[in-house]
């Protein structure tokens, strides 16, 4: 019989699978389709201080094995997250983690504290593929002095929250932010966010989203996710003991296997979500049968542990 | 030809007493039970060049009612196994796996109106009628009786039948079959109905026309359309070209029936589906002349679940939204910042989803 439970950061699951943020709301919207307290870990949308209405219409278009995805951070801000949403998550019996944008440093810490008095938060996942306005619209995840401010500052007022930072893959080299993140003081990296992109309507001329590019998630980033958590994993993660929750394009048991073996902890579905949203669960069973079939009795036994081929 | 129901020219009122009240209850609420089901392909018809009506047979099914939808797994997604040994034998081949690499799979689900439902022998019958414009809609095209179809629904909210004795319902192009579904249960209802069908041209008009009784080119009501006469509903069909029934806009063929009949405003509900357009132009007739109107939205959705937050729709403010987000005073400068624009002052109006909130709206919140 193989365990499927994971430790990250000290927090116990009952298995290696997370929602990724954005892709299963508050918990409430699902209830009905997925299972949720089968699940290891539950992330939640993004949440900003002030609500925020997000975009213009369209925000979302779909590409070949993908989508794009330009909803603008749309959510109900802070207060009515901790009023009607927390209450609804404390029963869920699973870690939840809060996922939090922002715009400054200041933002970031002012959800960040106010998270540390909510019971039913076990985790912040920092969301820091936003643009900072005080350094000039710069994205806090492509700039690794960026990337420091924000975690560290946010790293001190976390007590009873474990702290994820969540990376963004629009970078020429994510094991440089990917450091940062964990010499500022991330507890987990979650990794990838989506990729900056664009559809255009050839017709119109015009780029299909209203906010002209967008984020794309889905199979088609799949292998790059892939390769991100596995060049993390290697020269960041690995030595510095910090555990990578990996995602992208996870739709079946042999793509979260992938990201396993090249270093992730746990893994997360996100836009598979809207396809199946209760097929996600056969993920479990298809991590439980391979390590049955490899003669494994614990996820971690095959964490990082894909085999180079020998390079000339 | 499949008919409704498909035997008798009149519907025989046969809808299970619970499920009739839960439908036709004026109260407006999403029915709560939803979910994945298997449905199987009892007949795929090519209604004409590029519409198609499947006709899918479900073990069950929620209660549901017109204007509602559901979202359909359109291609064989099949899990990726357990890595195989690639079979390789000299001279042929290797087997390669992997979704990705079997041609454009559709990704995500795609939603459909449902156009019709039939309670028949234990087992539900519904009824889709599709445009074929892309890869998914392709691939319903193909589907053979006895082929197996996921769909999860039903989703969002429905039509009211609102408390008139007379209603029209207008449905332009893709946005017949919703009314199809409607016009069942109006007539059901008791009420008094008509139907407005219009399209560009003939050939894609996804009606079957009667050789008995033509389509009016006066706009004069008749049993001209099969399927709507099997909803014992008298149609008018206006075409954009004149070469079937009305000549111009069904919009305008809208106008000139109200012009004849001028029924009292509080016995005319209109209700409504199809290109933005369209709609705008019978919300803007039936408002302007005080009738009720209701509309049917589309919307690129991401999920169909209320989750995405990806089919928002500009509805006046007033009553507090229960669902998406209200605009809101930014707390910080957005600069150039593309990612998150957005934060305006708009006290005027706020986001609905039309999956969850939706996609029937009353015509006269809208921001269009
Ligand atoms: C509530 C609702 C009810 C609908 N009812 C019907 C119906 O009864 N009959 C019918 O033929 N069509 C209906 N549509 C439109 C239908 O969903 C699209 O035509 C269909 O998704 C196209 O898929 P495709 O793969 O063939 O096209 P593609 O162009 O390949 O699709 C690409 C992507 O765009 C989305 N998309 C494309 N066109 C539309 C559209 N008009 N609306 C929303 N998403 C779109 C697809 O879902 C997909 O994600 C409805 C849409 C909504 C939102
Ligand atoms: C519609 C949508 C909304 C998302 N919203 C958020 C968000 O609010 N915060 C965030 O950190 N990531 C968000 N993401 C990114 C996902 O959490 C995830 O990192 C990404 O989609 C890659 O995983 P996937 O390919 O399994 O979807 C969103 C993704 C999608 C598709
Ligand atoms: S389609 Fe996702 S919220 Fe409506």
């Amino acid at each position: 019989m193989v365990d499927l439970r994971v430790n990250l950061a000290g927090v116990e699951m009952a298995n290696p699978l997370l929602t990724a943020s954005g892709t299963c709301g508050y918990a409430d919207e699902y209830a009905d389709l997925l299972d949720l307290r089968a699940l290891g870990a539950f992330t939640t949308k993004s949440i900003t201080l002030a609500s925020r209405i997000g975009n213009e219409y369209p925000r979302v278009v779909e590409t070949r094995a993908g989508m794009l995805n330009a909803i603008g951070l749309a959510n109900i801000g802070l207060d009515r997250f901790v009023a009607d949403k927390a209450p609804l998550l404390e029963k869920l019996g699973i870690p939840v983690f809060v996922n939090v944008a922002g715009v400054t440093v200041e933002d970031y810490v002012a959800v960040a504290s106010r998270l540390e008095q909510v019971e039913a938060v076990r985790g912040i996942e920092l969301n820091i593929s936003c643009p900072n306005v005080k350094a000039g619209g710069i994205q806090f995840g492509t700039d690794p002095v960026q990337v420091c401010k924000v975690v560290s500052a946010v790293r001190n007022v976390c007590r009873k929250n474990v702290l994820i930072v969540k990376l963004s893959p629009n970078v020429t080299d994510i094991a440089v932010t990917a450091r940062a993140a964990v010499e500022a003081g991330a507890q987990i990296l979650s990794m990838i966010n989506t990729f900056t992109a664009m559809a255009i309507d050839i017709e119109t001329r015009k780029p299909i989203l209203a906010n002209n590019t967008g984020g794309l998630s889905g199979p088609a980033i799949r292998p790059i996710a892939v390769q991100m958590v596995h060049r993390v994993y290697s020269q960041v993660a690995k030595a510095a003991g910090v555990p990578i929750i990996g995602m992208g394009g996870i739709q079946f048991a042999h793509d979260a296997i992938e990201f396993l073996l090249a270093g992730a902890s746990a893994v997360a579905v996100g836009t598979a979500l809207f396809v199946d949203p209760g097929g996600v669960l056969a993920i479990k069973d298809g991590i439980a049968e391979y390590l049955t079939r490899h003669g494994h009795s614990r996820v971690s036994d095959i964490v990082g542990t894909l085999e180079l081929n020998g390079r000339a | 030809m499949w008919r409704w129901p498909p035997t008798c020219n009149r519907f025989d009122g046969a809808w299970p007493k619970a499920y009739h009240a839960l439908c036709m209850g004026s109260q407006r609420s999403t029915i709560a039970r939803r979910g994945v089901f298997s449905a199987k392909v009892l007949e795929n018809n090519q209604l004409c060049l590029d519409h198609y009506q499947l006709v899918l047979q479900l073990e069950a099914f929620p209660p549901c009612r017109a204007g509602q939808f559901v979202t359909v797994r359109c291609g064989q997604v099949e899990p990726i196994q357990a890595p195989r040994e690639i079979q390789w034998q000299a001279g042929q081949l290797p087997e390669l796996y992997g979704p990705e690499l079997t041609g454009r799979q559709p990704l995500l689900r795609r939603p459909f109106s449902l156009a019709g439902r039939r309670d028949v022998g234990g087992k539900v019958e519904l009824e889709i009628i599709h445009h074929v414009i892309g890869v998914g809609t392709a691939f319903l095209a193909e589907a053979r009786r006895g082929d197996e179809i996921e769909l999860l629904g039903p989703l969002g909210n429905g039509f009211d039948i609102l408390p008139t004795g007379r209603a029209v319902v207008v449905g332009g192009g893709v946005g017949i079959p919703p009314m199809l579904y409607l016009a069942q249960q109006l007539t059901e209802a008791g009420k008094q109905v008509v139907a407005f069908a219009g399209a560009r041209t003939r050939a894609v008009l996804p009606l079957t026309i009667g050789s008995a009784q033509p389509p009016s080119t006066a706009g004069w009501p008749g049993m001209c359309t099969a399927e709507f006469a099997a909803r014992a509903t008298p149609t008018v069909v206006a075409t954009d070209d004149g070469s079937l029934g009305v000549a111009g806009f069904v919009s305008q063929a809208l106008e000139q029936w109200l012009d004849r009949e001028q029924p009292a405003t509080d016995d005319l509900a209109v209700y409504a589906c199809g290109p933005a357009p369209m709609m705008r132009a019978i919300a803007t007739i039936a408002l302007g002349r005080g009738y009720r109107c209701q509309v049917a939205l589309e919307r690129h959705m991401g999920c169909g679940l209320g989750t995405c937050q990806s089919c928002v729709v500009k509805v006046k403010s007033g009553d507090p939204a229960d669902g998406g987000a209200r605009p809101s005073v930014s707390a910080h400068p957005t600069g150039n910042a593309a990612q998150l624009t957005g934060n305006s002052v708009q006290p005027a109006w706020q986001y609905k989803l039309a999956c969850k909130d939706g996609p029937v709206f009353d015509a006269a919140d809208l921001v269009w």
